[in-house]
């Protein structure tokens, strides 16, 4: 008899520890259910935002008359970048000031976009102005202009700025790809 | 008559508060200017801090009554992640440095050439302050100085700090 007390007793404390178990488990399933739910909904929102970025640009800036410069740095050692200004067809479009911070940023190989706009189809001109400290620490202005031929695909223009090691100079150089 | 009075001064205020584009719980609109001593400054770079920007001109005589103000509030809390931004808006280095020759402040001043902060914060009174917490956002904004306004700051410093 006592053994069987004994027995009924293990067998309902088994039964409670499982159903205990079950119910965490049920509970841990339905956290997770609602992590994974939640994750699912911030990616699609990630997506969502992704493609309204892209969708403005298209609108605002439809690739028949779509114009992007962008800048990049190479090294550096002789050129330190204070500030950028663009013309396009002789009308400002751009100015930026850089923080110390952004300049370590282009070293490291980050591309800022730095205009992006709408041009007429056919010959235009892109001129750009760096200003900052060259060899020595003295100030140093220099620019560069391209002409190109806009065609309907957008234009992409890149503006570099690398160390010519023969020179001992910055050389300011810019490229356009449709 | 008092009550004409009331009526105007009640309309003026609260056209200026609405030409003050820039209200409080937006973000702080963003920029990047050069400072006298010659580097150029991001305000989002000081994201993380509580920055008060405070606008003034060399002409304006409240201003220069301020800025020793601001310089102490800068010195006091600048440990506990507060920063003071002097934005110049005439952009103009020599009037600026006079300024600051003579009230010795040595906060980051930075000049305004071409008016366009001043332009994005569509200044309506001079000095005006505006202070913004560690997320970037507009949190108190002040028109005018007269001695006594700096403990109004110091509350909203402190309670920003604390968050």
């Amino acid at each position: 008899m006592q053994g069987i007390a004994i027995r009924t007793l293990i067998a309902r404390r088994l039964a409670v520890v499982l159903l205990a178990t079950m119910s965490v488990s049920a509970a841990g399933a339905a956290a997770e259910s609602l992590d994974t739910e939640m994750e699912d909904v911030k990616k699609a929102l990630l997506e969502l935002k992704r493609d309204l970025v892209i969708l403005e640009e298209d609108l605002l800036f439809p690739a028949s008359s779509q114009v992007a410069v962008f800048l990049s740095m190479d090294l550096g050692e002789f050129f330190q970048l204070d500030a950028v200004t663009v013309k396009l067809n002789g009308k400002e479009v751009a100015h930026h000031l850089y923080t110390d911070k952004q300049v370590d940023a282009l070293y490291r190989g980050g591309i800022q976009k730095l205009f992006i706009g709408n041009i007429k189809q056919g010959g235009n001109r892109i001129t750009a102005f760096f200003t900052g400290r060259g060899p020595s620490g003295r100030d140093y202005r220099r620019a560069t202009t391209v002409a190109f031929e806009k065609s309907f695909e957008p234009t992409f223009v890149e503006l570099a700025i690398s160390d010519s090691t023969a020179k001992y100079q910055p050389e300011f150089t810019s490229a356009v790809s449709n | 008559m008092n009550f004409g009075r009331w009526f105007t001064g009640l309309c003026i205020v609260l056209i200026a508060a609405e030409g003050f584009a820039v209200g409080l719980r937006e973000e702080a609109p963003d920029f990047t200017l050069k400072s006298l001593e010659g580097s150029n400054l991001r305000l989002e770079e000081y994201r993380g801090q509580v920055v008060l920007i405070n606008f003034w001109a060399s002409w304006c005589g409240p201003c220069r009554q301020e800025m020793p103000v601001l310089d102490r509030l800068h010195h006091r809390y600048e440990d506990t992640g507060f920063a003071v931004l002097g934005v110049n808006v005439e952009g103009d280095p020599e009037m600026a440095r006079e300024i600051v020759d003579k009230t010795h402040v040595t906060f980051p001043i930075l000049l305004d050439d071409g008016q366009k902060v001043s332009e994005l914060y569509s200044l309506e009174a001079m000095p005006s302050t505006v202070v913004i917490d560690r997320d970037g956002v507009i949190r108190y904004i002040h028109h005018g100085y007269k001695p006594g306004d700096e403990a109004k700051y110091v509350e909203v410093i402190k309670e920003l700090i604390k968050e």
